[in-house]
This record gives C-alpha cells, sequence and structure tokens, in this order.
C-alpha cells in the first residue's frame, strides 16, 4: 500500500499542473454542494425554528365586511369578531384546542419615568407571544395568572422600555402609566420589528367596560394532518361565525380568516422539494466534477499510454494499472474534495452571522453526517471517474503503447 | 560462449502472423527457430522484414495465428494478461532501442520497477537494483533522472532493469540504434560480458557490426528465416 502511495504521489508530481486542474474541479464541484446544503439548511431550520411555536397550528380571524347578501342583509355589512365568538368555536369544532383573542387599544399613552409613548397597547392572551413569534424575553410574557387575576402587567419592547426608562435594563419590575392607572413591567423582549406593549385582554376589558369587539382571533387545532383537514376546520369555524352573526357561510370576505396551518403544510411540503432540489443541483454539481475528472483521467492515460506499455512490458499486469489509475483517481478526488468540503464549510461559518441577521438563514451549516457522506461519494465518484480510463489503459497492446511516443 | 547444445531457451516451430485488414499482411510464414542456452544471438533483416514482429512475439509482447512457441519448455500460446505479464516479468528482460525508462523516476526506481511488479519489498528492490547499476558502473549515478544521463547510460539502466528479475533470456530491439558508435560498442562489449556469464540475448538489428559481435546471426526475408543464415 505505501508503494503504490509512494507510485501515485510520484506520478502527481510529475503531472501537477494536471492534477491541479482535476483538482479544481472537483474541489469546485464539492465546494458547491457543500454551500448549497449549508444555504438550503438554513432555510430549512428558519423555517422549523419559525414553525415551531404553536401559532403555525392555528388559523387567525379578521374581522371584514360581508360581500353577499343574506337573510334580507344587503351586502357590505361589517362583521365584528367578539369575545364570546371564542366559546362558541371551542365548543362546536371539535378540532380546535384553543381560542385566543387580542385586540387593539389606542388613543392615549404609556408614560414612564423618562419619556412617554404615544399610541396605546394590545390586550391579549398568553399565546399572543407564540403567535406574533416573540421568542427573547427578559421577565416573562402575559400568563394565564394575569388573564384569571386581571393583574395590572404590561409588556414591552426592549426600545420602548429604553424611551420609557432611559435604560431598558432599569424597566423591569418598575411601572408605567396608562389610561391613568399604573401597570407594573414584567416583561422586556426583542424583536426585529415589533414594538407593540401587551397586556392582558381580560384586565383590558375589565378596565373598560367593554363591548366584548375583539380585532382578532387565533383558533389552535390540532390533530389534523392534510390539507383537506384544514380546510375543513376552515369551513366550520366560519360556519359557526355564520351562524352567530348572520352572514353567508359561502361568504369569503364577512371574516379574513388565514390557515396558518394550511399555509404550514404546504411549505412543509415546500421545505421538502426546496431540500430536494438542493440535493439534485449539488449532485448534478459533483457529476460535472466527475465527469471533469474523468475527462481529465481519460486525457491523462492518453498521456501515459508509452509508459503503461513500459510497465505492461516490464511485468505490470492489466490490474496492477487500474488499481494504479483508480487509486491516483481516488487520491486526487478524496484530497481536493476534502478541501472543496473544508472551503465550503469555512465560508458558510464565515457567512453564518451574516446570513442569519439579514437574510432569514438559521445556522447555514451541514453537519457532520452530511460531510461523511459527501466524502464517501467522492470516493465513489472518484473511483468511478478512474475506473474507464483505467479499463481502456489496458485494452491497449503493450507492444502499441510502446510504439506510442 | 557459454551454451549448452539441446537446451532450447526458445522453440519456435511453424509460427505465422497475419495483421488483418483490407489487404491482410503475412509477416510471419511457417518461422521456426531454436535458440539455446547461453547463446548471443542476432536477428538480422530489411525494414519490414518481419523482425520487429519475430522479437514481439518472443517477448510475449504479441500473440501470434499458428504454430507454437516454448520459452524455457514453457508453451506460449493464447495465454492472459495476466499470465503473459507474469511471464515476461519473471523469464525475459528488455532492452528498447530509445530505453524506454520512466522520466520522472531515477535510475534505481526504474531499475526496481520491474520487482514492485512481483510484490518484492522496496528494501530489497533496491537492493537488488543497486547490484545491477553496480554490476553496470552506474552505482554513482543511482539517484540521477534519465534526462540527466548519457545515452549509454541510460541504455546501461535499461540493461540493468533488464537483468535485475535474473530472467531466462535478453531481449534487445536495436538496443545500439540511439547511440554513437564508440558508446554502441561500448553496449555491444556488456552484451558480451553478460553472454560470458551464460545468459542467453537475442538482438534484433539491422546494423552488420553488431550482428558481426553476435555467435549467430538469423536473417529474415519477407517473413521466413532465411535458412543459410542459421550457422
Amino acid at each position: 500500500m505505501f508503494d503504490l502511495f509512494r507510485e501515485i504521489s510520484q506520478t502527481i508530481k510529475n503531472n501537477k499542473l494536471r492534477t491541479i486542474l482535476t483538482g479544481i474541479a472537483v474541489a469546485w464541484g464539492i465546494f458547491m454542494l457543500i454551500v448549497l446544503l449549508g444555504a438550503a439548511r438554513g432555510v430549512v431550520n428558519n423555517y422549523e425554528e419559525e414553525s415551531s411555536s404553536s401559532s403555525v397550528n392555528s388559523i387567525r380571524l379578521w374581522s371584514g365586511t360581508t360581500s353577499l347578501p343574506y337573510k334580507g342583509y344587503k351586502d357590505g355589512r361589517w362583521i365584528r369578531l367578539q369575545d364570546n365568538d371564542m366559546d362558541a368555536i371551542s365548543g362546536e369544532v371539535s378540532t380546535v384546542s384553543d381560542v385566543a383573542i387580542s385586540t387593539t387599544a389606542s388613543g392615549f399613552n404609556i408614560v414612564g419615568p423618562k419619556d412617554y409613548i404615544s399610541g396605546g397597547f394590545e390586550a391579549v392572551y398568553p399565546d399572543e407571544c407564540r403567535t406574533q413569534r416573540i421568542y427573547e424575553i427578559e421577565g416573562r410574557f402575559i400568563n394565564q395568572k394575569d388573564i384569571n387575576d386581571l393583574r395590572r402587567v404590561i409588556v414591552l419592547s426592549r426600545d420602548n422600555a429604553a424611551l420609557l426608562f432611559g435604560d431598558a435594563e432599569k424597566a423591569l419590575g418598575e411601572e408605567v402609566k396608562a389610561m391613568n392607572l399604573s401597570w407594573k413591567v414584567v416583561g422586556i423582549y426583542n424583536h426585529r420589528w415589533r414594538k407593540s406593549a401587551f397586556v392582558p385582554y381580560t384586565t383590558y376589558k375589565a378596565i373598560t367596560g367593554g363591548d366584548g369587539y375583539v380585532d382578532q382571533m387565533t383558533v389552535r387545532v390540532e390533530g389534523i394532518s392534510t390539507d383537506t383537514e384544514a380546510e375543513e376546520t376552515e369551513s366550520q369555524v366560519r360556519t359557526v361565525l355564520a351562524r352567530r352573526h348572520e352572514f353567508d357561510p359561502e361568504d369569503p370576505n364577512a371574516v379574513w380568516i388565514w390557515n396558518q396551518f394550511a399555509s404550514f403544510l404546504k411549505q412543509g411540503q415546500a421545505m421538502v422539494y426546496l431540500n430536494l432540489a438542493v440535493w439534485i443541483i449539488g449532485i448534478l454539481t459533483l457529476l460535472t466534477g466527475i465527469v471533469g475528472v474523468s475527462n481529465i483521467m481519460f486525457v491523462s492515460v492518453r498521456e501515459r499510454v508509452h509508459e503503461i506499455g513500459i510497465r505492461r512490458a516490464i511485468g505490470a499486469k492489466p490490474k496492477n494499472i487500474i488499481i494504479q489509475i483508480l487509486a491516483e483517481s481516488v487520491v486526487i478526488t478524496t484530497i481536493f474534495g476534502y478541501i472543496g468540503i473544508v472551503a465550503g464549510m469555512a465560508l458558510l461559518e464565515l457567512l453564518k452571522p451574516i446570513l442569519e441577521d439579514k437574510a432569514g438563514f438559521s445556522n447555514p451549516t451541514v453537519d457532520i453526517s452530511i460531510a461523511v457522506q459527501v466524502t464517501l461519494a467522492l470516493i465513489v465518484a472518484g473511483a468511478l471517474a478512474g475506473l474507464f480510463p483505467a479499463i481502456k489503459a489496458t485494452k491497449v497492446k503493450p507492444v502499441e503503447a510502446l510504439r506510442d511516443e | 560462449m557459454n551454451y549448452e547444445l539441446n537446451d532450447a531457451v526458445i522453440s519456435l516451430r511453424d509460427i505465422n502472423k497475419t495483421y488483418p485488414g483490407v489487404v491482410p499482411l503475412h509477416v510471419l510464414k511457417d518461422v521456426s527457430l531454436d535458440i539455446r542456452k547461453g547463446e548471443l544471438v542476432s536477428i538480422m533483416g530489411a525494414s519490414g522484414s518481419g523482425k520487429s514482429t519475430l522479437l514481439n512475439i518472443l517477448g510475449i509482447l504479441d500473440n501470434y495465428d499458428s504454430g507454437s512457441y516454448h520459452l524455457d519448455g514453457v508453451l506460449i500460446k493464447d495465454l492472459s494478461e495476466n499470465r503473459a505479464a507474469e511471464l515476461r516479468n519473471r523469464m525475459i528482460g528488455f532492452v528498447f532501442q530509445s530505453f524506454n525508462l520512466i522520466n520522472y523516476k531515477n535510475a534505481l526506481e526504474n531499475v526496481a520497477l520491474p520487482l514492485f511488479y512481483q510484490g518484492i519489498s522496496r528494501k530489497k528492490r533496491n537492493a537488488l537494483a543497486m547490484e545491477q547499476l553496480e554490476r553496470m558502473g552506474l552505482a554513482d549515478r543511482a539517484h540521477h533522472l534519465p534526462g540527466e544521463l548519457s545515452g549509454g547510460q541510460k541504455q546501461r539502466v535499461a540493461i540493468a532493469r533488464a537483468l535485475v528479475t535474473k530472467p531466462s533470456l535478453i531481449l534487445a530491439d536495436e538496443p545500439t540504434g540511439a547511440l554513437d558508435s564508440k558508446t554502441s560498442k561500448e553496449v555491444m562489449q556488456v552484451f558480451r560480458d553478460l553472454n560470458d556469464t551464460g545468459m542467453t540475448i537475442v538482438i534484433v538489428t539491422h546494423d552488420p557490426t553488431v550482428g558481426a559481435a553476435t555467435d549467430r546471426i538469423i536473417r529474415i526475408v519477407d517473413g521466413s528465416i532465411d535458412q543459410n543464415s542459421k550457422f
């Protein structure tokens, strides 16, 4: 084996340009495969993270305006969701596990010791943090006890907390004023663009006396796994609301519905296709590399016909020639493939902060099992690339090979 | 001349060889020939007479169509590539006009290469190769590449390579063809010295001075042995 490697290293040293060209073809193929796989992994990871919350298993509803006349009512009627729709939906639709409502309260200021913000806040249920994808919270979000006990607590965005208290770090546990009442800051959250303040829905309703109208409703579903089931649930929710608010169940505009679960399923499928597409593109890129290697190996064998003739005249068996050419090919593909893997992974590591921050990727890297699979694929590919030229080399008669100068 | 009569290293009987083509070329016609152990023989003939084809058949580099060829008692006919390679490696040492050294291997590595295909360890290969280089007076050139050697030195490296496996037969194809007359004489002297140690040597040449330096000249005319040429 050591002898074989000495032979290979001599041939490689003697054919530097050829080796480098072959190597570049392979390294580039692998580099592209790794970068593509890493990028796709980043997109898939990001999607999975975003969808890991229960919010994707949900259907969101907003008040709308009828577009069809119904039972003597003209179209163009405003349908406003009410908090007691919540109980009706939970009670009547079997696939609904939970319903949360939220509403925006505006027209007042939130005042802190240093400054104030105008606008208002959103009165919500605990699930809202998942619905709105608020993950980074210092302290906590609104919880069930806040809802039950009608607590006057508030969750602020980091930017607003910094504005109200001069320093966001000082806000937690302190109080702000809103609607002429004190609210205790129980959480500070970080989000790329959300700035709303959140308070418990029940507290807000108790303070305002509330008419029960809400801006939006989130219906969580469970035990379903197909598009059809998701659409069926959506239709049942619409039917319940249509009966309660007297609009045509076929009217798409009376209540706006965003069936996130159906989108989730479709996106899930899209991710499978994305992964598949990346593998196909990657493998095709790799194949291009292999064809390149095979071509160069053919040329290399052609260039070395005379040398092969000499070797055969002095006793090399066809299998000796095949093993040498195959081993050469495998060594070249493996070494340069490895360079491609390392370069690809290094680039992904280098771009990781930028991709994660700006481009919506999450951990765009390839894991070690993929790298091992790619390495194995490389060795097989290298062997394949060398096999045909090697077989061709042994088909030339030694006497013809010796004549080839 | 140390050959022993009736002890044939090479025994050809009615060998025929035709190259197929639009007009098939009958290159060797009923060639029968014995070369005994320890002989120094030259095969001479005009260009196209069939002498190179004969050499290739003798060297198991090419097949023949009919007849029989025994090399050291082994019938050489319809051999697999593997068996042919094995016999070439163990029984025949080749010396070519253009030396046929591998240009990126030094003299020692070139000489040791046939032993690589016998699976001999590197240390032993190098020791045996160095022995042959010393025999050829080239020990100080062992680590030089062919490009750094003169024509005569290259041919002596090639002869060392031919000898390293201790073959039954040395086949030389125009071994002095690429050398000046002085170096040619030196190389022929090497062959003579080897022959004095009992080595059987067959030289294909068109050079009469080379032929004259051998014990026996076999002439080929139009693919047949000139009967007058044998002794």
